[in-house]
């Protein structure tokens, strides 16, 4: 069973409540078989921009801006799904980089814009399998803006949505340089 | 039909969800026009690791933007009455402009979706509309046509370039040919200010101060300016095409520093 600590566990300047979104965590974890782990998740109220990050791998402990977890058609209040969406994100990167396919990988503050979003989009379309991704054009974009807006990159975008679990750090690696290569 | 119709009874349909002003301008975290928030502002460009989110929440508010502007410039060839209250000939430019966001607001649609983002993701104020409420044709004209559709030029040209160095050229051309029709509507707004106002400087300085309020509600947190720091650049080219002055062009620019300074402290 994983256990779930919110820090705050209660809110002043956004309607978030600290129990749904531990409750949220603790499915997400369920769904992505996370077993017996201690997860704390930090929450900074104060921005409502969208940044999150893994600030510590082992204990696991997720640190967040608000902002990630808002409803963006009721700013201040939470948004269910992007929460989940936010929370299985970074917690795939800790079990991906858990895995010995990963080992290569860059450290986190190292990892180039195009590389970090060629994981994530990787990362989001095995969530969209698991039901817990939904913005496969959001991803798109984004992609494209790191890799091209061309045929090669929408082709890129495609295998690394569309393979779960099935990959390895240095083939996300070779398929992002491959199409910055194509673009030069 | 009846005449200055209220921002809250704007028919949209379940997609929509609206955020007051009150709410905007009471969010403890600092109100926020694109995704972007009081903290950290910087040049929208796809260079920031959240660029291409930012500007997909902007291109949301140009398309609830474009909505209000057809409302508004419909509005106005309604609300006054020919000859007494405005020329003809002003209204014929109103109903041109409609034509014109109508068309925005079909580009923008389909922007979004190439951006991937869906009709109501975000919020939507009604702040521009409000300022289509004006009773008085002049300032409505000014408020419109030269503060939002001036904001307009500063926004269409930011995304272009956004556009432009992302590689995107779906974006930068949609933006480009947008950019030429706010700079044909605030060229309207500058030549019908002048007509309107030839023999009564009261009214001209009346409609040049609501200008300056509207300029400055879109101003806050020094969402627009011309340092590195706003996100939003004022363009200074296209605003001189439309008739403003080097000298108006500047106060915008300081209104914006100011903005920011206020937020800072």
């Amino acid at each position: 069973m994983t256990e779930i600590q919110i820090e705050p566990n209660s809110f002043e300047m956004v309607f978030f409540d600290a129990e749904k979104i531990a409750n949220l965590a603790s499915e997400v974890a369920q769904i992505l078989e996370l077993g017996d782990e201690q997860i704390k998740l930090r929450i900074d109220e104060t921005s409502s921009m969208g940044r999150s990050k893994v600030e510590s791998y082992e204990p696991i402990i997720l640190a967040v801006d608000g902002g990630a977890f808002e409803n963006t058609q009721r700013p201040r209040y939470l948004g269910e799904t992007r929460t989940s969406e936010t929370i299985a994100r970074l917690l795939m990167r800790i079990i991906d980089r858990r895995s010995p396919g990963f080992a290569n990988a860059p450290e986190d503050d190292l990892l180039d814009l195009p590389l970090r979003v060629a994981w994530d989009t990787y990362t989001a379309g095995r969530l969209n399998h698991l039901g817990l991704s939904t913005q496969k054009k959001r991803r798109q974009y984004q992609f494209r803006n790191r890799h091209g807006f061309s045929d090669a990159a929408d082709e890129a975008f495609t295998f690394l949505w569309g393979s779960p679990n099935k990959l390895v750090w240095a083939d996300i690696e070779r398929i992002s340089v491959g199409c910055r290569i194509a673009l030069v | 039909m009846r005449k200055i119709f209220p921002a809250e009874e704007l028919a949209r349909d379940s997609r929509f969800v609206r955020q007051s002003n009150e709410d905007r301008m009471n969010d403890p975290r600092g109100a926020r026009v694109g995704g972007s928030t009081g903290e950290k502002l910087s040049k929208l460009t796809p260079n920031l690791p959240n660029g291409p989110d930012r500007a997909r929440a902007l291109m949301h508010g140009i398309f609830v933007g474009e909505i209000q502007a057809l409302e508004g410039a419909g509005r106005t060839c309604y609300d006054f009455e020919t000859t007494t209250d405005v020329p003809f000939a002003m209204k014929l430019d109103m109903a041109r402009q409609c034509w014109d966001e109508a068309r925005h607001c079909e580009i923008s649609v389909a922007l979004a979706e190439h951006m991937g983002t869906e009709i109501g993701e975000f919020a939507e104020n009604t702040l521009l509309y409000q300022a289509a409420c004006n009773p008085d044709p002049v300032l409505r004209l000014t408020g419109v046509n030269r503060a939002l559709e001036g904001l307009a030029i500063d926004v269409f040209n930011t995304m272009k370039e956004f556009g432009s160095i992302a590689g995107d050229p779906v974006l930068e051309f949609c933006e480009d040919w947008m950019l030429a029709d706010e700079v044909t509507h605030v060229k309207m707004g500058s030549d019908w200010l002048r007509e309107l106002t030839l023999n009564d400087k009261e009214r001209l300085t009346k409609a040049l101060e609501f200008q300056k309020v509207v300029d400055r509600l879109f101003s806050f947190n020094g969402f627009r300016g011309e340092d590195d720091e706003n996100p939003i650049q004022l363009t200074r080219r296209f605003r001189e095409l439309a008739g403003f002055s080097d000298e108006e062009i500047d106060d915008i620019a300081q209104m914006s520093r100011e903005a920011a300074a206020e937020t800072v402290h």
